[in-house]
Formats: C-alpha cells, structure tokens, sequence
C-alpha cells in the first residue's frame, strides 16, 4: 500500500495521540496525589460539548476572531472539565467515597449533563451541535512536513495543540520532579500519614490533583469535539477516556513514559479510521476492523499489568483530618 | 538525685512541663492527669504496659490530640500545640514507632518534605545539609539513598533526623527498639547519648525494662492513665518497675504443664525462597511449644505464610505429621490441622466488616456443620457455636450479631484464638499473639496455648518478645535473616539468644 | 483466667438488633438524599419559571397515576433489575462490572440465534432455551475480564469498557452479517435488524391483564426479575458463595487465610454476574420488538449501575430503586406534554439523585460505625493505641472505627 496512507494514519495518530495524552496527563496528577479517577471519560465528555460551545460562542458570537476564540473555546472546555471534577475531588477528599464508586457516578452524571448542556448550548439539540464548527488553523511541522516518499503527510495539517500536548512533557515532568509542589503531591499519593505528619496538608493537594485532572480532560475533549470532529456529538469519546487510563497504567504513572503509549494507543485507533486496506488488516470484516483499539488495549493491559507499581496510596481513603 | 550523665539533670530547669493532662477518647480515660517535667540534656524515660497511655500522651504534647484538660508549657510559657507543626516550631520532634517514611523517596526528599526552602527543589544544596547535620551527631546514612532499600535502623537514623533538621530539642522516640536487632539498637543508644551531650532531652517511651534502665536519667511510670512513679534507675530494679506498671507482683512465667513430647507433628527442612528465607530448617513435637526468637523482618512472615499455605516456598520441604504440605492450598493445609494466629489480625485473621458469627465461621465454612447442598449456610448453628465461643474465651461484646470491628484488640485477638482452637488443630502457629494486647488478655492468650500444649498439641510461637518465648516455649530457637541460628534451652540466658538472634553461634559468645 | 467480672449474657432479643439499626440508619441516609436531591432539582425547575411542586405532580401523576403509566413505570424498570443485580453481585465480592453494557449485547445476538434456529421447539421449550443462550451470551462476555483479572490481575474496569466497545462492533457485524434479516417483502424499506422471532418464542403482554396499554410493553420478564432478585438475595446472604464473595470483597487477605479461593469466588461472581446482564436485553426483543435492531437501547448497562448505587447494592432495595428510576423515566413523558422544563432536567435529576445518595450512604455509614463503636467501648477494655494501624479500640479524633469497604482497587 502506497506511504502515503501509512503517512496519513500516523498523522491521524498523532491527534488521537494528543488526545490520549492530554487526558492520560490529567490522570496522572490526579493518581500522583492520591485519588484514583477512573471519570476521566466522563470529564472529557464535558469538555467536548462545552468546548464545542466554548470555541462557537468565542468566535461567533464574542466575535474573538480565528485564533483567540477557538483557544478560548478549549480553554473554556478545560476550565467547565475542572469545575465537573470538583465533584469527585469532594466526593473522595471530604466525604472519602470510594474512589471508584465516585469515578462510576462522574461518568454517569456526565452523560446526562451532556444532554443537559447540549439542550441549553444548542437550540434544543440534545445530542449533537451543528457541524463545522471553528477550528485552530493547521500548521505543518517544520523540517519534518518536507521528506520525501509521502511520508511528509504524517506532518501536514496538524492543529497546534498536537504540539502543545507533545511539549507538555516538559512543564510536566519539571512540576513533578523538580519543585516543592511535585514533591509534595507524590508524597500524598505515595504516604500521606508521612505527608500530613510533617504538616503539609494533603487535602489540599489532592483537590489540586483531582482539579487539574478535569482541565485536562476537559482540554482534551474539547480538542477532540473542536478540533478534530467539528461538532458536539453524543458517545464521541468512544471510551477514549478509558483506553487514556490504560495507557496510564501501563506507562508506570511517568509522563514520558506516557507520550509512548498514548502513541501507541492512538496508533491503534487510527487503525480502522485509515488502514482499513492494509494487508492482514483489510482481511477483516470492517465491523472487526474497528474492534481494534480495544482489543489492542486489553491484551497490553493484561500482559504488562504485573509490572507497574500504582502510587502507594492511591485509591485507599485517608482518614486523616486537615493539614498544619 | 543523680543522673546518668549529660549537661541536664539536677539543678536545671524543666524545658516542657505537662501539668495536668487529661485525654478522653470514646469510652476510655487515657490520661488521667497526667503531670511530667521534662528537662534539657536528659533521656527520660516513660514505661507502662501496653495502654497504659504512653503514647497518648505523647501524642497530645506532639499536638496529634487536643487535651481534654490540662496545660503544656515550654520555658515556663503556656503554649498551645493545636497540630504537629506547631510541636514542631516549639522544638517538639516525634518518631513513631511506625516510620512513616515515604518509600519511593530519597532520605532527602524524605528528611525536606515540608521544610523545601523554596519552590524550586535543591536537591544538592540539601544533600549536603543534610550530609553535615548527620555527621554532627555521628549518624551514619547515605542522603542520597532511597529509603525502601534502607534497613530498618537506617530509615529509624531518617526519621530521627528529619526531626533535627527542624531544630527540634526535644525528641520522642515511641518504642525505638522494638524493631531493632540488638546491634542497631547499641548504635541507637550511641547516637542517643551524643544529643543528650549536645543538651537534647529525648523522650524514650518502652515497655523494655532493661534497656530503660541501662539508658535513662529519670523514668516515670505509668498505670491505666495516671502516673504511679517517678524515679532514677540507680534507685529502683526491674522488679520494682514492673509492679508499678501493673499493679501487682508481675508473673513473670505461668505453670507450664508436664506434657510427654511425642513424635514431629511439623517438620520444616531448608525451607527458601521470597529473598527471606534462607534454608531453613526446624521441627515442632506433640505435646511441644517451640519458641522462635528473633527481631522483626527475618523472615517470620515468610515462615507463618508458608506454613498455612499463603505462600509458596520456592524450594525446601515442609511435612504435617510426615505428608507433605508444601506449596497445597490453605483450605487443604487448615483441613490437615492447622491452626493460624496470625501477625496481622486485621490483614489476615478478621474480616472487620462482617459480624461475629460471620468471621467464627471463616475457615470452617465448608463444614459439613455449617453448609449444605448448593452451599446453604445453617446460620443458625454458626450462631450457636460463636455464642458459645463468647462465653467460652470471655469476648466481650452485644451479641454475635455486631460487627467484628466494635471489639477492643483483645477481643478480637481472643476471637481468632477461639475459632482456630476450636478445630482442635494439631499444629497451632501463633506469630506475635499478643501484639497490642493488655495484660490481662496476654494471660489468657498464654493460657490458651499451654493449654494446647497439655493437650498434646503442637505449637509454633513466633514473636519478637523474649517474655514471651520464656513464658510458654519448651525449646528456643533463633531465626536471623532466614535461617535458624541457634537451638536454646527454656532457660538460657538472654544473651547467648541475643547472639542468635545477630546470627551468631552460641559458641561465639564471647 | 483475668478476673473482669462476668461478661454480660449475649443479647440477642433484648437490646436493637444490629441489623435494624443499620437498615433504620440507611433509610434515613436515603430520605435525606431525596430531599437534597429535590431540592435541589427544584431550584433548577425555578430557573425555567415553573413551581416545583406542580413539575412533580405531573410526573407523579404519568407515573403512577393510572394503569398506564405504572405498566409504564414497571416495563422499564424491568431490565434495570437485572442490570443492576448483575453489578450488584459483582460489588459485593469488591469488583466492578462495568461491562454489563457490552454483556447484554452479546447476549442479545446469542439468544437471536437461539430464536431463530431453535423455532422448532414448542414454545414453552424455546422460551427457556433462548434465556439460557442468553444467560451463556452473557457469562461468555464476562468470563473474559473475569479469567484476566483472576489470571494476570488486569483491572476490570479498563477490560469491562473496552468488552463494551467491541461487542458494539460485534453486534453490527452480526446484523450486517449471519444475522441480516430476510424476511422482508420485497422492495419493503426496513432498519436494519435480525429476521423476526417466532412468536411462540415471545413473551407476552402482562399488561392486558391489568388494563394497561400492549403499547408499555408489560411482561412477565419482570417477575423473573423479581424471582432473580431473591434469588441474588438468597446467595448473597445465605450460601457459602456469597459468604465467601463478601469475605473476598471486605478483606482478602482475611479471606485468603481462611481458605478462601479468591480467584475461584471473583470468577464464579463475575459468570453470575454476566448471567444476570444476559437477562437485561430480553426486554427489547423478547417483549418489545420481538427481533434484534440495530437501533437497541443503550445505557442500560450504565444505569444499571447507577440503578445499584440507589439501591445500595442490596437485593430488595434495586427493585424499589428501579421503580423509583421508571417513575422519573416516565416523567420525561410529563414534562414533554406539559411543561417548559426540558425532558433533560429528568437526567439532571437523576443525576443529583445518585450523587446524593452515594455521598449520604458513606455519611451514615461512618456515623453508624462510630456509634457502634462508641458503645461498644464503655464495654471494652483500656488499650493503647501504640499503631498507627491499629483500629481497635479507641484511637483518634479522625478514626470512626469500621474502615470503609475497600473493594480492591489496586490496578
């Protein structure tokens, strides 16, 4: 088959890439600190009809133009993200609901909150916004948009929150690993009787975790409403919010790690959308075809679970009080 | 009044003053009034049996607990200490008995944790800090060392510091040696004696009569919440010390029972595996308790798991009145007659949640007794029999209808004990029976297993308590880093097991 | 023997038995949550400029206030039974089968291919036939995430969802596929869906007994409902299974040293588990369509669990919880006819429904644990509280005794 359709599949990777990552990040400051979330689909799913909102009502009715208002739309869609968060950070900080139970119940009331929105945001529409919405301006990655034999593709038109998420990285891993505030949110998902017993008071960072975790899934579903669909549409998340933690997991809770497998995962999904002609692949049905990613998720699951360590504390209920 | 040494002691004046102290928890007086002096330079001592009120107490001046009465005051000033912090600022460090070190962490980021000195994280500049203090006060500890792969008298050297990077003068130390081998605790004991000469006061609470005598200037004992004493050791002995924690003249040891040992009812060899176990190698008789002596983290876990079928061994032999049980599965190995005290009653031995009835009939729920066709449940005979289980061991509790969590830790130490003895099990292995337990139901608990013992019955005793292992063993053995080192007689002194229990062979002692 | 004096004779009539107490103190959670919940749904129904009060007499009124609505109110409840029994089992044993979405769609395509290949059979031998290729469509899916948690210690959650995904895809090629439907006449315009079913192999209208309308779908599904609920009852409380699966799910390691095998008893509860999920599309295609569509209903998994979460995973309380879920279903109905409120704000509702439930449950469970504790201290002993660990006996302010249930989270 020729490159140019592997090109294009990687491109397309690269924006599942993004959002896996993007949500996987959200997932990890929250599980550093503590609190399991496994809501990360229902947060996202926040984040995309309040994105798909946010990036209309920015540009179109704000009259933002075509830069400001699609950034202020994702922003808008992280920002409603940590605002739904705040219920489980409430849930199972204050009133120490387990952690799941919490996490089940976020994405349940996201689905019908959703509607809820949808209905209030677009005209009486519940389950779906207008296409065509406005999008962030493609961009071609310098250098790498110019090699030859149609691989070039796999970096052409790419909306410039695929870079964003891929430098991500970097104030990521500098925040935790290298400051105070790092520190102090892994001691309280790794020890937090250490933690509150040197008076630092790990409520507080925990709420701080669980918040930042619905701005990035949030941001991450209003990229995948705005940037990539063009629309709200109910069930868009397609349980990536699920196959985000997968890949959390699997990458040891590290955000380095994690750019891989959200790579990897987002590879997979780009699967059936592009490489539906490939050989093996075009030998099943296009229903089995689409199977893929998830089928791609559990085997990765339940081979290489054995071997990652969760943060020591995470999911157990601190009975501890305040901090200092 | 003379001191054992060091720049406090007569003369000077009380650096913390506790008058008064009073603290209440749901049921119990835990501190009834209690008034202690502290004073710099000084180890002070505070000893008293297990609730006593010890660490509660220490845990009110560490600002863990709010007092229900009282006041605290340091030089001379009435402070309140409303959290750990403010103990902290007023020179008030505390190490529990528990570390609670995080493990994936540095010693430094460990010992920085809260005290960072800005957003930005020097890790080197702290490091270096931190090198310093410890060389100051002859600690020996890598900073650069990640605490889970520490021993445990290193990660004790941590907490210890973590406390003097704060400036603490005042340093409590909540039962230090008890997860030492003897080695460490001597390098403790060091280490104790250069900050009392540096002017530091250490709190030193233990319920070891013999190293509080050996290290403390002044020591206060106390009984159910009050203090009954205070006094230097040049002016008391152990004995004296142990009536005023109990009350009474302390039985030292309980009538064994003459029993004719019969043949091996257990028969361990060259057990390995788990990096814990080392080759090892021992043999429990009817009719016999064999005591295992050693610290805590050599491998007695690894021992009791293996024995009732939580854990597979990764070679050696194990044989229950010679079949092989090694590596079966804990329903066939409990089938076989044996019986599980474990360490850990609430990890391994009581479902908290369930009720009384529910948890007597763990292990036994596929009894005929018990359930029938399709696994119907008799609740009604469960119920019988842990009704009469209560009655029989003395639980205190409502009715077997309430949850097992509602029961003091001697209760439900005495739960355990009743439904494992009432399988009448030939091998009962009992690892640290009486943890956490009061004297009284200590008593019980011996009882029960000399009992066992005139029953013909075998008994494995694990625990770190050489009271203990005298009380109840008829032969001792010494378990270090995996192996058993050494095979004692009841009445072998205490050092010679000492020296097993470091590993070394009796005939090494010097 | 310690001298503490004579223990007290062991209450068994004379003081409140324990397990009153806890179900008054639940009952009370529950109401306190419904209020909340109102309450505030009631501000939200204010926005819209309606008075809360007649917003809920109406649905009340759709609900229950004739044949109709409660024919209605029961049919869909009907299928929510068994989604949430099925979560329910799994709970109990300290997992969670998030997979009952996908569970039920495999069960879907099983019992269709029972329908239309076993049509030789008189009906009273087909009906069971088909429930049990569907109980089997279901435990299948199931066993799945159930061997690989058992086997590899794989996380149910991410397995369970990612089941759901790929049996969506399954039950499309399935139509698209063996299963295309050939019945049609010619030239005739029909949603994809399987061919119809025997009608031998249906279950029948329930409503037309009562005077309820064929058009709400009544059917003796929902006794089997019932009957299964007792049934989960039954072995939750009163079998070894259940006992063991409770142990498991409260403390295993506990469990484990009583000789419990956790895997066997997480997977036997993940096979019943899937079992009961098998039963949830019966509705749809034995009672209402009468044929597999394309077009299913969805989210019958998912509000099954939410369904569980009312219910507080009890046997009895997911009938009334799935009632209760019919009632403000059928309300959507209401509010579409007469009101400005949007049908949505019913999903509001139950949202703020579960919510306030969950939260108010884990309230009263810690007070009730508290008290017991309380009590059961003046009885106890003195004793120091030297572990941090260690909850028994008194120990701090934060410490409020039975520790909460820790399904096993470890991922």
């Amino acid at each position: 088959m020729p490159f140019t359709d592997i090109a294009v599949a990687i491109q397309i990777s690269f924006t599942y890439f993004t959002i896996i990552y993007l949500t996987g990040l959200g997932g990890l400051f929250s599980e550093r600190s503590g609190i399991v979330n496994i809501g990360l689909e229902g947060l996202m799913i926040v984040g995309t009809v309040t994105g798909a909102f946010g990036v209309r009502f920015f540009t179109d009715t704000v009259g933002l133009g075509s830069v400001w208002g699609p950034l202020l739309g994702l922003l808008f869609g992280a920002l409603c993200g940590a605002i739904f968060a705040s219920i489980h950070a409430v849930a199972t900080i204050t009133f120490r609901v387990d952690h799941i139970v919490s996490g089940v119940v976020i994405n349940l009331i996201a689905i019908g909150l959703a509607r809820f929105l949808s209905y209030a945001f677009f005209n009486g529409q519940s389950t779906q916004s207008d296409p065509g919405g406005p999008h962030l301006a493609r961009l071609d990655v310098p250098g790498l948009s110019s090699l030859p034999g149609g691989l070039d593709r796999a970096f052409e038109g790419l909306s410039p929150m695929v870079v964003v998420a891929a430098l991500m990285v970097i104030p990521v891993w500098y925040s935790l690993y290298r400051t105070r505030w790092g520190l102090r949110l892994r001691s309280c998902g790794e020890n937090p009787e250490a933690t509150r017993s040197l008076g630092v008071s790990v409520p507080q960072y925990r709420y701080q975790g669980v918040l930042l975790s619905g701005a990035f899934a949030g941001l991450s579903g209003a990229f995948l409403a705005a940037e990539v669909i063009g629309n709200w549409r109910e069930g868009q998340t397609l349980g990536l919010g699920f196959i985000a933690l997968a890949a959390l997991i699997l990458s040891n809770w590290n955000p380095i790690r994690l750019m891989f497998f959200a790579w990897l995962f987002g590879f997979a999904v780009a699967i059936p959308l592009r490489l539906n002609d490939a050989p093996v692949i075009s030998l099943l049905p296009e229903q089995f075809i689409r199977m893929i990613p998830y089928v791609v998720t559990i085997v990765a699951i339940a081979g290489f679970v054995g071997r990652v360590r969760p943060p020591a504390a995470a999911g157990r209920a601190y009975e501890g009080g305040g901090g200092s | 009044m003379t001191t054992g040494g060091g720049a406090g002691g007569n003369g000077s004046p009380p650096l913390v003053v506790l008058e008064h102290i009073t603290k209440r928890f749901p049921g119990v007086l835990a501190n009834d009034e209690v008034d202690l002096e502290l004073r710099a330079g000084e180890v002070h001592a505070l000893i008293g049996e297990n609730g006593a009120g010890k660490s509660t107490l220490m845990r009110v001046l560490y600002g863990m607990y709010p007092a229900d009465g009282g006041r605290i005051l340091v030089r001379g000033q009435e402070i309140k200490i409303g959290s750990p912090r403010d103990a902290i600022a007023n020179g008030i460090g505390m190490v529990h008995q528990h570390f609670v070190l995080v493990d994936p962490f540095t010693v430094t980021e460990n010992i920085i944790l809260g005290e960072e000195g800005g957003e930005r994280l020097d890790v080197v500049a702290a490091q270096q800090r931190i090198a310093e203090l410890a060389d100051s006060y002859g600690f020996r500890v890598d900073p650069g060392a990640v605490v889970e792969e520490l021993s445990v008298g290193e990660e004790q050297r941590v907490e210890i510091l973590k406390a003097l990077y704060r400036g603490v003068e005042i340093l409590i130390l909540d039962e230090p040696t008890a997860v030492l081998t003897p080695s460490e605790s001597k390098d403790l004991f060091d280490n104790l004696r250069k900050l009392r000469e540096a002017g530091r006061t250490i709190v030193f609470i233990s319920h070891k009569l013999d190293e509080v005598m050996e290290i403390a200037d002044r020591i206060t004992v106390l009984r159910r919440g009050r203090v009954v004493g205070e006094t230097p050791p040049a002016e008391t002995s152990k004995a004296k010390l142990a009536e005023m924690m109990v009350g009474r003249p302390v039985l030292f040891r309980l009538e064994k029972p003459t029993v004719q040992i019969g043949e091996p009812v257990l028969r361990v060899q060259d057990l390995t595996g788990d990096g814990k176990l080392n080759g090892l190698s021992l043999e429990v008789r009817a009719g016999e308790i064999l005591g295992v002596a050693g610290v805590e983290g050599n491998g007695q876990r690894e021992l009791a798991e293996s024995l009732i079928g939580l854990r597979t061994p990764a070679s050696g032999t194990i044989e229950l009145e010679g079949s092989s049980i090694a590596g079966r599965r804990v329903f066939d190995i409990r089938n076989a007659g044996v019986g599980y005290i474990p360490e850990d009653r609430h990890e391994q031995g009581l479902v908290l949640n369930m009720t009384l009835w529910e948890n007597a009939l763990l292990g036994r729920q596929d009894d005929a007794e018990f359930s029938g066709t399709l696994g119907v449940l008799f609740i009604k005979k469960v119920k019988e029999l842990t009704a009469r289980l209560i009655k029989l061991f003395d639980i205190r509790a409502r009715s077997v209808d309430v949850a097992a969590s509602t029961l003091s830790g001697g209760n439900q130490q005495k739960l355990i004990l009743a439904r494992e003895l009432e399988t009448d099990p030939k091998l009962l292995i009992a690892a640290q029976p009486t943890r956490g337990l009061d004297v009284g139901a200590i008593e019980f608990v011996w009882k029960q297993i000399l009992d066992q013992k005139a029953a013909g019955r075998g008994v494995l005793l694990i625990s770190a308590e050489l009271d203990e292992i005298y009380a109840l063993s008829d032969r001792i053995v010494t378990l270090y880093e995996g192996k058993i080192t050494g095979e004692f007689p009841p009445d072998a002194p205490p050092e010679q097991i000492g020296m097993g229990m470091l590993g070394r062979a009796p005939e090494e002692a010097a | 023997m310690a001298t503490q004096g004579l223990a007290p004779p062991i209450a068994v009539a004379r003081t409140r038995p324990a397990w009153l107490e806890t179900f008054a103190g639940q009952a009370l959670a529950l109401l306190a949550s419904f209020a909340i919940a109102l309450v505030a749904g009631s501000l939200l129904i204010i926005a819209y400029g309606e008075n809360p009060i007649d917003v809920y007499t109406s649905i009340l009124d759709a609900s229950l206030g004739s044949a109709d609505g409660i024919g209605y109110v029961l049919a869909i409840a009907t299928p929510l039974i068994f989604s949430a029994l099925a979560v329910s089992v799994c709970f109990k044993g300290g997992m969670f089968n998030i997979g009952v979405e996908g569970q039920y769609l495999v069960a879907m395509i099983t019992a269709a291919v029972a329908e239309l290949n076993l049509d030789f059979l008189p009906g009273p031998l087909l009906i069971p036939a088909v429930l049990i290729a569907a109980m089997l469509g279901g435990m299948i899916w199931a066993a799945v995430p159930g061997v690989l948690k058992v086997r590899t210690g794989a996380h149910e959650v991410v397995t369970t969802i990612m089941m759901n995904g790929i049996a969506v895809s399954l039950v499309g090629w399935a139509l698209n596929g063996p299963l295309h439907y050939n019945d049609a006449p010619e030239g005739a315009f029909v949603d994809l869906r399987s061919n119809v079913f025997p009608p031998e192999g249906l279950a029948g209208d329930l409503g037309a007994k009562f005077g309820v309308t064929p058009g709400a779908h009544l059917s003796w599904l929902l006794f089997l409902a019932i009957v299964a609920a007792i049934v989960v009852w039954f072995l939750i409380r009163r079998t070894r299974l259940g006992y063991e699966a409770r142990a498991v799910g409260s403390s295993p390691g506990s469990a484990k040293a009583g000789g419990v095998s956790i895997g066997s008893t997480q997977l036997r509860l993940f096979l019943i588990s899937g079992a009961l999920a098998g039963l949830v599309g019966m509705h749809l295609i034995l009672a209402d369509r009468g044929y597999l569509p394309l077009n299913y209903v969805v989210g019958l998994g998912f509000t099954g669990i939410a369904v569980a979460f009312l219910g507080q995973n009890n046997p009895i309380g997911i009938i009334f919880a799935a009632i209760l879920w019919g009632i403000l279903s059928r309300g959507e109905v209401a509010l579409q006819i007469s009101s400005q409120v949007p049908r949505e704000f019913i999903i509001i509702l139950q949202g703020l429904l579960i919510l306030t439930v969950v939260i108010t449950y884990q309230i009263a469970k810690r007070r009730l644990a508290a008290r017991q504790l309380q009590r059961a201290g003046l009885a106890g002993e003195l004793e120091d509280s030297a572990a941090p660990e260690e909850s028994s006996g008194p120990r701090g302010p934060e410490d409020t005794g039975a520790e909460a249930l820790e399904p096993g989270k470890r991922i």
